[in-house]
Protein backbone atom coordinates (compact mmCIF):
# COMPACT_ATOMS: atom_id res chain seq x y z
CA UNK A 1 0.00 0.00 0.00
CA UNK A 2 1.24 3.51 -0.84
CA UNK A 3 2.50 5.53 2.13
CA UNK A 4 0.28 8.61 2.63
CA UNK A 5 2.08 11.93 2.28
CA UNK A 6 -0.38 13.59 4.61
CA UNK A 7 -2.42 11.84 7.21
CA UNK A 8 -4.91 13.06 9.81
CA UNK A 9 -6.10 10.63 12.47
CA UNK A 10 -9.05 11.49 14.67
CA UNK A 11 -8.28 15.22 14.53
CA UNK A 12 -10.26 17.46 16.86
CA UNK A 13 -9.99 21.23 16.87
CA UNK A 14 -11.67 23.44 19.42
CA UNK A 15 -11.66 27.19 18.87
CA UNK A 16 -12.34 29.80 21.59
CA UNK A 17 -12.68 29.29 25.32
CA UNK A 18 -15.39 28.83 27.90
CA UNK A 19 -18.89 29.63 26.69
CA UNK A 20 -17.53 30.81 23.36
CA UNK A 21 -15.86 27.48 22.66
CA UNK A 22 -16.69 25.96 19.28
CA UNK A 23 -15.73 22.50 18.11
CA UNK A 24 -14.62 23.20 14.54
CA UNK A 25 -13.46 19.66 13.76
CA UNK A 26 -14.65 16.51 15.45
CA UNK A 27 -12.65 13.34 14.84
CA UNK A 28 -11.55 13.93 11.24
CA UNK A 29 -9.66 11.16 9.51
CA UNK A 30 -8.00 11.79 6.18
CA UNK A 31 -5.22 10.30 4.14
CA UNK A 32 -3.67 11.80 1.01
CA UNK A 33 -1.40 9.87 -1.31
CA UNK A 34 0.80 11.01 -4.16
CA UNK A 35 -0.72 11.60 -7.57
CA UNK A 36 -4.21 11.88 -6.18
CA UNK A 37 -6.51 14.90 -6.39
CA UNK A 38 -8.77 15.07 -3.36
CA UNK A 39 -11.62 17.54 -3.17
CA UNK A 40 -13.34 18.54 0.01
CA UNK A 41 -16.52 20.53 -0.25
CA UNK A 42 -18.91 21.78 2.33
CA UNK A 43 -20.97 24.73 3.50
CA UNK A 44 -19.49 27.85 4.97
CA UNK A 45 -18.37 27.28 8.58
CA UNK A 46 -18.06 23.53 8.20
CA UNK A 47 -14.36 23.65 9.11
CA UNK A 48 -12.70 23.27 5.71
CA UNK A 49 -10.23 26.09 6.24
CA UNK A 50 -9.50 24.95 9.80
CA UNK A 51 -8.74 21.45 8.53
CA UNK A 52 -6.59 22.89 5.78
CA UNK A 53 -4.65 24.98 8.32
CA UNK A 54 -4.05 21.89 10.45
CA UNK A 55 -3.00 19.75 7.48
CA UNK A 56 -0.71 22.56 6.39
CA UNK A 57 1.00 22.63 9.82
CA UNK A 58 -0.18 26.17 10.42
CA UNK A 59 -2.61 25.30 13.21
CA UNK A 60 -2.10 22.50 15.68
CA UNK A 61 -5.02 20.20 16.52
CA UNK A 62 -6.53 20.12 20.01
CA UNK A 63 -6.21 16.36 19.84
CA UNK A 64 -5.50 13.73 17.25
CA UNK A 65 -2.49 13.08 15.07
CA UNK A 66 -1.22 14.67 11.89
CA UNK A 67 1.66 13.17 9.98
CA UNK A 68 3.52 14.70 7.06
CA UNK A 69 5.55 12.16 5.09
CA UNK A 70 5.32 9.92 8.15
CA UNK A 71 6.66 12.62 10.47
CA UNK A 72 4.39 13.46 13.38
CA UNK A 73 3.57 17.15 13.76
CA UNK A 74 2.68 17.16 17.46
CA UNK A 75 5.14 18.87 19.78
CA UNK A 76 7.04 20.71 17.05
CA UNK A 77 8.03 24.33 17.53
CA UNK A 78 6.86 27.12 15.19
CA UNK A 79 10.25 27.05 13.43
CA UNK A 80 10.13 23.26 13.03
CA UNK A 81 6.60 23.49 11.60
CA UNK A 82 7.80 26.18 9.17
CA UNK A 83 10.56 23.83 8.10
CA UNK A 84 8.01 21.03 7.50
CA UNK A 85 5.97 23.40 5.34
CA UNK A 86 9.10 24.43 3.45
CA UNK A 87 10.05 20.83 2.71
CA UNK A 88 6.71 19.22 1.97
CA UNK A 89 3.75 21.56 1.49
CA UNK A 90 2.67 24.01 -1.18
CA UNK A 91 -0.23 26.37 -0.62
CA UNK A 92 -2.76 28.07 -2.83
CA UNK A 93 -4.59 30.58 -0.67
CA UNK A 94 -8.15 31.59 -1.32
CA UNK A 95 -7.13 35.23 -1.95
CA UNK A 96 -3.90 34.04 -3.64
CA UNK A 97 -1.84 36.27 -1.27
CA UNK A 98 0.50 37.41 -4.00
CA UNK A 99 3.02 40.11 -3.17
CA UNK A 100 1.69 43.23 -4.87
CA UNK A 101 5.17 44.76 -5.20
CA UNK A 102 6.66 41.73 -6.94
CA UNK A 103 6.18 40.60 -10.53
CA UNK A 104 4.63 37.22 -11.37
CA UNK A 105 8.12 35.74 -11.78
CA UNK A 106 9.34 37.23 -8.50
CA UNK A 107 6.23 35.98 -6.70
CA UNK A 108 7.18 32.45 -7.69
CA UNK A 109 10.89 32.98 -7.05
CA UNK A 110 10.26 34.06 -3.48
CA UNK A 111 8.77 30.65 -2.67
CA UNK A 112 12.04 29.14 -3.87
CA UNK A 113 14.08 31.74 -2.04
CA UNK A 114 12.58 30.84 1.35
CA UNK A 115 13.72 27.25 0.86
CA UNK A 116 17.20 28.44 -0.03
CA UNK A 117 17.04 28.05 -3.84
CA UNK A 118 18.48 31.22 -5.29
CA UNK A 119 20.10 32.63 -8.39
CA UNK A 120 19.76 31.72 -12.03
CA UNK A 121 18.47 28.20 -11.46
CA UNK A 122 15.71 29.48 -9.20
CA UNK A 123 14.73 32.05 -11.82
CA UNK A 124 14.64 29.32 -14.46
CA UNK A 125 12.51 27.07 -12.28
CA UNK A 126 10.08 29.91 -11.54
CA UNK A 127 9.78 30.69 -15.24
CA UNK A 128 9.21 27.03 -16.04
CA UNK A 129 6.38 26.84 -13.47
CA UNK A 130 4.74 29.96 -14.87
CA UNK A 131 4.97 28.53 -18.39
CA UNK A 132 3.42 25.32 -17.04
CA UNK A 133 0.35 27.25 -15.91
CA UNK A 134 0.17 29.20 -19.17
CA UNK A 135 1.68 32.47 -18.02
CA UNK A 136 4.91 32.40 -20.01
CA UNK A 137 4.02 35.74 -21.53
CA UNK A 138 3.11 37.43 -18.20
CA UNK A 139 6.37 36.94 -16.28
CA UNK A 140 7.07 40.61 -15.67
CA UNK A 141 3.50 41.59 -14.89
CA UNK A 142 2.57 42.71 -11.41
CA UNK A 143 -0.51 41.20 -9.72
CA UNK A 144 -2.43 44.44 -10.26
CA UNK A 145 -1.99 43.96 -14.01
CA UNK A 146 -3.20 40.37 -13.99
CA UNK A 147 -6.78 39.13 -14.10
CA UNK A 148 -8.17 37.12 -11.17
CA UNK A 149 -7.65 33.90 -13.09
CA UNK A 150 -4.08 34.80 -13.95
CA UNK A 151 -3.34 35.71 -10.33
CA UNK A 152 -4.68 32.34 -9.33
CA UNK A 153 -2.40 30.60 -11.80
CA UNK A 154 0.58 32.53 -10.40
CA UNK A 155 -0.47 31.20 -6.99
CA UNK A 156 -0.55 27.68 -8.45
CA UNK A 157 2.90 28.17 -9.98
CA UNK A 158 4.21 29.41 -6.64
CA UNK A 159 2.72 26.38 -4.85
CA UNK A 160 4.36 23.85 -7.18
CA UNK A 161 7.69 25.65 -7.66
CA UNK A 162 9.49 23.94 -4.80
CA UNK A 163 8.13 20.52 -5.87
CA UNK A 164 6.34 19.87 -2.58
CA UNK A 165 4.93 16.49 -1.62
CA UNK A 166 1.43 17.92 -1.37
CA UNK A 167 -0.35 21.06 -2.55
CA UNK A 168 -3.16 22.41 -0.40
CA UNK A 169 -5.56 24.77 -2.11
CA UNK A 170 -8.13 26.80 -0.27
CA UNK A 171 -10.28 27.80 -3.11
CA UNK A 172 -13.34 29.86 -2.28
CA UNK A 173 -12.93 32.25 -5.18
CA UNK A 174 -13.01 29.56 -7.83
CA UNK A 175 -16.32 28.30 -6.52
CA UNK A 176 -17.83 31.69 -7.28
CA UNK A 177 -16.39 31.68 -10.77
CA UNK A 178 -17.09 28.24 -12.05
CA UNK A 179 -15.30 28.61 -15.38
CA UNK A 180 -12.10 29.72 -13.71
CA UNK A 181 -12.63 27.16 -10.96
CA UNK A 182 -12.86 24.34 -13.46
CA UNK A 183 -9.77 25.57 -15.26
CA UNK A 184 -7.76 25.55 -12.03
CA UNK A 185 -9.17 22.13 -11.13
CA UNK A 186 -8.06 20.80 -14.49
CA UNK A 187 -4.65 22.41 -14.01
CA UNK A 188 -4.21 20.89 -10.55
CA UNK A 189 -5.37 17.49 -11.79
CA UNK A 190 -2.84 17.64 -14.61
CA UNK A 191 -0.05 18.69 -12.26
CA UNK A 192 -0.96 15.97 -9.75
CA UNK A 193 -0.89 13.40 -12.50
CA UNK A 194 2.24 14.68 -14.21
CA UNK A 195 4.26 15.27 -11.11
CA UNK A 196 2.74 12.45 -9.06
CA UNK A 197 1.82 14.94 -6.39
CA UNK A 198 -1.29 14.72 -4.25
CA UNK A 199 -3.66 17.62 -3.86
CA UNK A 200 -6.58 18.61 -1.75
CA UNK A 201 -8.99 21.29 -2.76
CA UNK A 202 -11.53 22.87 -0.47
CA UNK A 203 -14.29 24.89 -1.96
CA UNK A 204 -16.65 26.98 0.04
CA UNK A 205 -20.19 27.42 -1.19
CA UNK A 206 -23.41 28.85 0.12
CA UNK A 207 -24.73 25.40 0.73
CA UNK A 208 -23.55 21.82 0.47
CA UNK A 209 -22.31 21.01 -3.01
CA UNK A 210 -22.22 17.88 -5.00
CA UNK A 211 -18.73 16.58 -5.49
CA UNK B 1 14.92 38.21 -3.05
CA UNK B 2 15.29 39.59 0.48
CA UNK B 3 16.75 42.82 -0.88
CA UNK B 4 14.26 42.96 -3.74
CA UNK B 5 11.30 42.59 -1.40
CA UNK B 6 12.74 45.10 1.07
CA UNK B 7 13.43 47.59 -1.73
CA UNK B 8 9.93 47.20 -3.22
CA UNK B 9 8.27 47.45 0.19
CA UNK B 10 10.18 50.68 0.80
CA UNK B 11 9.48 52.26 -2.55
CA UNK B 12 5.88 51.05 -2.66
CA UNK B 13 4.82 53.96 -0.46
CA UNK B 14 6.87 56.94 -1.60
CA UNK B 15 5.43 59.35 0.96
CA UNK B 16 6.32 57.11 3.86
CA UNK B 17 9.76 56.58 2.35
CA UNK B 18 10.18 60.35 2.13
CA UNK B 19 9.25 60.71 5.81
CA UNK B 20 11.74 57.99 6.76
CA UNK B 21 14.48 59.59 4.72
CA UNK B 22 13.76 63.03 6.15
CA UNK B 23 14.00 61.53 9.64
CA UNK B 24 17.37 59.91 8.91
CA UNK B 25 18.61 62.93 6.99
CA UNK B 26 17.63 65.30 9.78
CA UNK B 27 19.36 63.07 12.27
CA UNK B 28 22.56 62.75 10.20
CA UNK B 29 22.78 66.47 9.52
CA UNK B 30 22.17 67.35 13.16
CA UNK B 31 24.71 64.83 14.43
CA UNK B 32 27.22 65.80 11.72
CA UNK B 33 26.90 69.49 12.60
CA UNK B 34 27.14 68.90 16.33
CA UNK B 35 30.08 66.52 16.07
CA UNK B 36 31.62 68.69 13.33
CA UNK B 37 31.44 71.62 15.71
CA UNK B 38 32.90 69.48 18.47
CA UNK B 39 35.79 68.40 16.23
CA UNK B 40 36.23 71.93 14.91
CA UNK B 41 36.33 73.27 18.44
CA UNK B 42 38.74 70.55 19.54
CA UNK B 43 41.08 71.33 16.66
CA UNK B 44 41.03 75.03 17.44
CA UNK B 45 41.69 74.40 21.10
CA UNK B 46 44.59 72.03 20.52
CA UNK B 47 46.08 73.41 17.30
CA UNK B 48 48.95 75.31 19.00
CA UNK B 49 49.95 72.34 21.15
CA UNK B 50 49.54 69.94 18.24
CA UNK B 51 51.75 72.09 15.99
CA UNK B 52 54.52 72.45 18.54
CA UNK B 53 57.70 70.48 18.07
CA UNK B 54 58.05 69.31 21.65
CA UNK B 55 57.90 66.17 23.75
CA UNK B 56 56.98 67.71 27.09
CA UNK B 57 55.49 70.99 28.29
CA UNK B 58 56.61 72.60 31.53
CA UNK B 59 54.03 74.95 32.99
CA UNK B 60 53.09 76.61 36.24
CA UNK B 61 51.10 74.30 38.49
CA UNK B 62 47.37 74.52 37.70
CA UNK B 63 47.61 76.02 34.20
CA UNK B 64 44.13 75.40 32.80
CA UNK B 65 44.68 75.66 29.07
CA UNK B 66 47.08 76.92 26.40
CA UNK B 67 45.74 80.47 26.73
CA UNK B 68 45.68 80.51 30.52
CA UNK B 69 49.17 79.52 31.58
CA UNK B 70 50.25 82.80 33.22
CA UNK B 71 53.76 84.21 32.73
CA UNK B 72 55.35 82.87 35.86
CA UNK B 73 58.16 80.53 34.89
CA UNK B 74 61.69 81.90 35.17
CA UNK B 75 65.13 81.05 33.79
CA UNK B 76 65.76 79.13 36.99
CA UNK B 77 63.29 76.45 35.92
CA UNK B 78 64.77 76.52 32.43
CA UNK B 79 68.28 75.83 33.70
CA UNK B 80 67.02 73.10 35.99
CA UNK B 81 65.27 71.50 33.06
CA UNK B 82 68.32 71.84 30.81
CA UNK B 83 70.44 70.09 33.41
CA UNK B 84 68.12 67.08 33.41
CA UNK B 85 69.56 63.97 31.73
CA UNK B 86 67.85 63.19 28.42
CA UNK B 87 66.82 66.79 27.71
CA UNK B 88 68.12 68.21 24.44
CA UNK B 89 66.47 71.66 24.44
CA UNK B 90 64.17 73.77 26.60
CA UNK B 91 62.46 76.46 24.54
CA UNK B 92 60.48 79.30 26.18
CA UNK B 93 57.06 80.39 24.98
CA UNK B 94 54.98 83.35 26.12
CA UNK B 95 51.21 83.15 25.76
CA UNK B 96 48.69 85.56 27.26
CA UNK B 97 45.43 87.35 26.59
CA UNK B 98 46.07 91.00 25.77
CA UNK B 99 44.04 94.00 24.77
CA UNK B 100 44.20 94.98 21.08
CA UNK B 101 43.34 98.57 20.35
CA UNK B 102 42.00 98.97 16.84
CA UNK B 103 43.43 101.67 14.57
CA UNK B 104 40.02 103.30 14.17
CA UNK B 105 39.15 103.10 17.86
CA UNK B 106 37.64 100.43 20.09
CA UNK B 107 39.37 97.35 21.39
CA UNK B 108 39.18 93.60 21.46
CA UNK B 109 41.03 90.78 23.15
CA UNK B 110 43.75 88.79 21.41
CA UNK B 111 45.94 85.90 22.42
CA UNK B 112 49.52 87.03 22.05
CA UNK B 113 51.96 84.21 21.28
CA UNK B 114 55.63 85.06 21.74
CA UNK B 115 57.98 82.54 20.20
CA UNK B 116 61.38 82.37 18.61
CA UNK B 117 60.82 80.29 15.53
CA UNK B 118 64.54 79.63 15.10
CA UNK B 119 64.45 77.51 18.24
CA UNK B 120 62.18 75.13 16.37
CA UNK B 121 59.44 74.67 18.97
CA UNK B 122 56.52 76.71 17.59
CA UNK B 123 56.13 79.08 14.70
CA UNK B 124 53.15 80.57 12.89
CA UNK B 125 52.04 78.11 10.21
CA UNK B 126 50.09 78.81 7.05
CA UNK B 127 51.71 82.21 6.49
CA UNK B 128 50.08 83.59 3.35
CA UNK B 129 51.83 86.95 3.34
CA UNK B 130 55.14 87.93 4.91
CA UNK B 131 57.72 85.64 6.52
CA UNK B 132 59.13 84.95 9.94
CA UNK B 133 61.92 87.41 9.08
CA UNK B 134 59.24 90.12 8.62
CA UNK B 135 57.80 89.28 12.04
CA UNK B 136 61.25 89.76 13.53
CA UNK B 137 61.44 93.34 12.25
CA UNK B 138 60.74 96.18 14.75
CA UNK B 139 57.17 96.29 16.19
CA UNK B 140 56.09 93.49 13.85
CA UNK B 141 53.40 90.94 14.47
CA UNK B 142 51.41 88.47 12.35
CA UNK B 143 47.62 88.45 12.36
CA UNK B 144 45.13 86.05 10.82
CA UNK B 145 43.31 87.19 7.68
CA UNK B 146 40.00 85.70 8.85
CA UNK B 147 39.93 88.13 11.82
CA UNK B 148 40.40 91.43 9.96
CA UNK B 149 36.99 92.72 10.95
CA UNK B 150 37.41 91.88 14.64
CA UNK B 151 40.90 93.44 14.65
CA UNK B 152 39.81 96.51 12.67
CA UNK B 153 42.57 96.11 10.10
CA UNK B 154 42.73 95.59 6.34
CA UNK B 155 46.03 93.82 5.87
CA UNK B 156 49.80 94.17 5.85
CA UNK B 157 51.07 97.55 7.01
CA UNK B 158 48.19 98.38 9.34
CA UNK B 159 49.08 99.41 12.86
CA UNK B 160 47.41 98.87 16.21
CA UNK B 161 48.31 98.74 19.87
CA UNK B 162 48.70 95.63 21.98
CA UNK B 163 48.64 96.24 25.74
CA UNK B 164 51.63 98.49 26.27
CA UNK B 165 53.03 99.00 22.80
CA UNK B 166 52.42 99.87 19.20
CA UNK B 167 52.56 97.04 16.65
CA UNK B 168 52.55 96.76 12.88
CA UNK B 169 51.06 93.90 10.86
CA UNK B 170 53.97 92.48 8.83
CA UNK B 171 52.70 88.98 8.10
CA UNK B 172 49.38 87.21 7.67
CA UNK B 173 48.36 83.72 8.60
CA UNK B 174 45.31 82.03 7.11
CA UNK B 175 42.60 80.28 9.15
CA UNK B 176 44.46 79.91 12.43
CA UNK B 177 41.18 80.21 14.32
CA UNK B 178 40.79 80.54 18.05
CA UNK B 179 38.10 78.78 20.08
CA UNK B 180 37.96 81.72 22.51
CA UNK B 181 37.29 84.00 19.54
CA UNK B 182 40.26 86.10 20.65
CA UNK B 183 42.51 86.03 17.55
CA UNK B 184 46.02 84.59 17.81
CA UNK B 185 48.73 87.17 17.18
CA UNK B 186 52.30 85.92 16.75
CA UNK B 187 55.41 87.91 17.55
CA UNK B 188 58.92 87.31 18.85
CA UNK B 189 59.50 86.15 22.40
CA UNK B 190 61.20 89.33 23.56
CA UNK B 191 58.57 91.59 21.95
CA UNK B 192 55.76 89.61 23.56
CA UNK B 193 57.41 90.01 26.97
CA UNK B 194 57.84 93.69 26.33
CA UNK B 195 54.26 94.24 25.15
CA UNK B 196 52.88 92.36 28.13
CA UNK B 197 55.16 94.13 30.59
CA UNK B 198 56.75 90.84 31.65
CA UNK B 199 60.32 90.55 32.86
CA UNK B 200 62.85 89.44 30.28
CA UNK B 201 63.46 86.05 31.89
CA UNK B 202 59.80 85.08 32.23
CA UNK B 203 57.90 82.52 30.19
CA UNK B 204 54.50 80.85 30.14
CA UNK B 205 55.78 77.47 29.02
CA UNK B 206 59.02 75.68 28.45
CA UNK B 207 58.80 73.26 25.57
CA UNK B 208 61.11 70.33 26.16
CA UNK B 209 62.72 68.37 23.34
CA UNK B 210 64.35 65.08 24.33
CA UNK B 211 67.64 63.58 23.29
CA UNK B 212 67.18 60.73 20.79
CA UNK B 213 66.51 57.51 22.71
CA UNK B 214 65.65 59.24 25.98
CA UNK B 215 62.73 57.72 27.85
CA UNK B 216 59.88 60.20 28.09
CA UNK B 217 58.52 58.96 31.42
CA UNK B 218 61.95 58.84 33.04
CA UNK B 219 62.74 62.39 31.92
CA UNK B 220 59.34 63.58 33.06
CA UNK B 221 59.83 62.06 36.54
CA UNK B 222 63.27 63.63 36.80
CA UNK B 223 61.92 67.03 35.73
CA UNK B 224 59.15 66.84 38.32
CA UNK B 225 61.72 66.06 41.01
CA UNK B 226 63.76 69.09 40.07
CA UNK B 227 61.01 71.66 39.45
CA UNK B 228 59.01 73.00 42.37
CA UNK B 229 55.53 74.28 41.68
CA UNK B 230 55.64 73.28 38.04
CA UNK B 231 53.86 70.62 36.09
CA UNK B 232 55.24 68.55 33.27
CA UNK B 233 52.73 67.27 30.73
CA UNK B 234 53.03 65.40 27.46
CA UNK B 235 51.48 67.02 24.39
CA UNK B 236 48.42 64.80 24.51
CA UNK B 237 47.93 65.42 28.25
CA UNK B 238 48.07 69.16 27.71
CA UNK B 239 45.65 68.86 24.77
CA UNK B 240 43.25 66.90 26.97
CA UNK B 241 43.51 69.48 29.72
CA UNK B 242 42.81 72.34 27.32
CA UNK B 243 39.87 70.46 25.85
CA UNK B 244 38.47 69.77 29.33
CA UNK B 245 38.79 73.42 30.23
CA UNK B 246 37.09 74.88 27.17
CA UNK B 247 34.67 72.15 26.21
CA UNK B 248 33.57 70.64 29.50
CA UNK B 249 34.17 73.18 32.25
CA UNK B 250 32.39 75.81 30.15
CA UNK B 251 29.62 73.36 29.19
CA UNK B 252 30.13 74.01 25.46
CA UNK B 253 31.17 70.44 24.73
CA UNK B 254 28.27 68.98 26.68
CA UNK B 255 25.86 71.15 24.70
CA UNK B 256 27.37 69.86 21.44
CA UNK B 257 27.28 66.22 22.56
CA UNK B 258 23.75 66.73 23.92
CA UNK B 259 22.66 68.09 20.53
CA UNK B 260 24.19 65.09 18.79
CA UNK B 261 22.40 62.68 21.14
CA UNK B 262 19.13 64.50 20.52
CA UNK B 263 19.68 64.08 16.77
CA UNK B 264 20.24 60.35 17.20
CA UNK B 265 17.13 60.05 19.38
CA UNK B 266 14.88 61.97 16.99
CA UNK B 267 16.19 60.03 13.99
CA UNK B 268 15.70 56.69 15.74
CA UNK B 269 12.12 57.53 16.76
CA UNK B 270 11.13 58.71 13.27
CA UNK B 271 12.69 55.70 11.55
CA UNK B 272 11.20 53.30 14.11
CA UNK B 273 7.76 54.82 13.65
CA UNK B 274 7.81 54.64 9.85
CA UNK B 275 9.36 51.17 9.80
CA UNK B 276 6.74 49.92 12.24
CA UNK B 277 3.87 51.31 10.18
CA UNK B 278 5.42 49.89 6.98
CA UNK B 279 5.69 46.46 8.63
CA UNK B 280 2.09 46.74 9.82
CA UNK B 281 0.97 47.50 6.27
CA UNK B 282 2.86 44.50 4.91
CA UNK B 283 1.87 42.17 7.73
CA UNK B 284 -0.22 39.96 5.43
CA UNK B 285 2.76 39.51 3.16
CA UNK B 286 4.95 38.52 6.09
CA UNK B 287 2.23 36.09 7.22
CA UNK B 288 2.21 34.64 3.68
CA UNK B 289 5.98 34.22 3.83
CA UNK B 290 5.60 32.46 7.16
CA UNK B 291 2.87 30.19 5.76
CA UNK B 292 5.11 29.39 2.79
CA UNK B 293 7.58 28.08 5.33
CA UNK B 294 10.04 30.93 5.68
CA UNK B 295 11.99 31.02 8.91
CA UNK B 296 11.62 33.95 11.31
CA UNK B 297 15.18 34.87 10.37
CA UNK B 298 14.20 35.33 6.73
CA UNK B 299 11.47 37.81 7.69
CA UNK B 300 13.80 39.64 10.06
CA UNK B 301 16.26 39.93 7.20
CA UNK B 302 13.60 41.60 5.05
CA UNK B 303 12.81 44.12 7.81
CA UNK B 304 16.48 44.74 8.56
CA UNK B 305 17.19 45.12 4.84
CA UNK B 306 14.42 47.74 4.69
CA UNK B 307 16.02 49.52 7.65
CA UNK B 308 19.48 49.19 6.10
CA UNK B 309 18.37 50.51 2.71
CA UNK B 310 16.67 53.49 4.38
CA UNK B 311 19.82 54.07 6.37
CA UNK B 312 22.14 54.03 3.35
CA UNK B 313 19.92 56.30 1.22
CA UNK B 314 19.31 58.66 4.15
CA UNK B 315 23.02 58.65 4.98
CA UNK B 316 24.11 59.56 1.44
CA UNK B 317 21.63 62.46 1.31
CA UNK B 318 22.47 63.53 4.86
CA UNK B 319 26.21 63.48 4.32
CA UNK B 320 25.89 65.51 1.09
CA UNK B 321 23.89 68.19 2.90
CA UNK B 322 26.35 68.11 5.81
CA UNK B 323 29.29 68.60 3.44
CA UNK B 324 27.48 71.59 1.94
CA UNK B 325 27.01 73.08 5.41
CA UNK B 326 30.66 72.34 6.18
CA UNK B 327 31.74 74.21 3.06
CA UNK B 328 29.61 77.22 3.99
CA UNK B 329 31.03 77.20 7.53
CA UNK B 330 34.68 77.27 6.48
CA UNK B 331 35.11 81.01 7.07
CA UNK B 332 32.82 81.34 10.08
CA UNK B 333 34.11 81.74 13.64
CA UNK B 334 33.54 78.04 14.19
CA UNK B 335 34.38 76.07 11.04
CA UNK B 336 32.90 72.58 11.13
CA UNK B 337 35.18 69.62 10.59
CA UNK B 338 34.42 66.35 8.85
CA UNK B 339 37.03 63.63 8.92
CA UNK B 340 36.90 60.27 7.11
CA UNK B 341 36.65 58.72 10.58
CA UNK B 342 33.62 60.83 11.45
CA UNK B 343 31.98 60.04 8.10
CA UNK B 344 32.48 56.30 8.69
CA UNK B 345 31.29 56.64 12.29
CA UNK B 346 28.16 58.42 11.06
CA UNK B 347 27.45 55.59 8.61
CA UNK B 348 27.86 53.08 11.44
CA UNK B 349 25.65 55.20 13.65
CA UNK B 350 22.96 55.43 10.95
CA UNK B 351 22.98 51.67 10.41
CA UNK B 352 22.86 51.09 14.16
CA UNK B 353 20.05 53.62 14.57
CA UNK B 354 18.05 51.93 11.81
CA UNK B 355 18.70 48.47 13.25
CA UNK B 356 17.45 49.67 16.65
CA UNK B 357 14.46 51.22 14.89
CA UNK B 358 13.67 47.83 13.35
CA UNK B 359 13.18 46.23 16.77
CA UNK B 360 9.57 47.37 17.15
CA UNK B 361 8.77 46.08 13.65
CA UNK B 362 10.48 42.76 14.39
CA UNK B 363 8.51 42.38 17.62
CA UNK B 364 5.32 43.00 15.63
CA UNK B 365 6.28 40.38 13.06
CA UNK B 366 7.24 37.86 15.76
CA UNK B 367 3.60 37.83 16.83
CA UNK B 368 2.34 37.08 13.34
CA UNK B 369 -0.07 34.17 13.09
CA UNK B 370 0.43 32.50 9.71
CA UNK B 371 -3.17 31.24 9.98
CA UNK B 372 -4.33 34.77 9.10
CA UNK B 373 -3.49 34.01 5.46
CA UNK B 374 -6.58 31.82 5.34
CA UNK B 375 -8.85 34.51 6.70
CA UNK B 376 -8.31 37.12 4.01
Amino acid sequence: MTQPVLEAVNVVKELGKGAAKVVALKGVNLSLVKGELTLLMGPSGSGKTTLLSILGCILTPTSGTVRVEGEEVAGKSAEELAELRRRHIGFIFQSYNLFPTLSALENVRIALDVIGRKGYQAAQRAEECLRDVGLGNRLKNYPSNLSGGEQQRVAVARAIAASPSVVLADERTAARDSENGHAVMALLARIAKEQHRSGRRGAEAAGPRRT
Amino acid sequence: MVLTLAFRNLFHDRIRLAVTLVGILFSIVLVAIQLGMYLGSSRMITSMIERSNSDLWIMTYGAKSFEEGGILLTTRERHQALATPGVKAVIPLVVAFAEWRKPEGGSTRVVLVGTDAEDGALEPWSLVEGTWQDIKSPDAISADDTYFRELGINGIGDTAQIAMGRVKVKALTHRIRSFTQSPYVFTTLSRARSLLGAESDKATYYLVQLEPGANLETVRRELLNRLDGAEVLTKSEFEDRSLRQWLFRTGAGLALIGGALLGILVGTVIVAQTLYSSTKDHLNEFATLRALGSSSGYIYKVILAQAGLSAVIGYVLGILISLGILYISRNTPLPLVMTPGLAIALLGLTLFMSAVSAISAIIKVTRIDPATVFNR
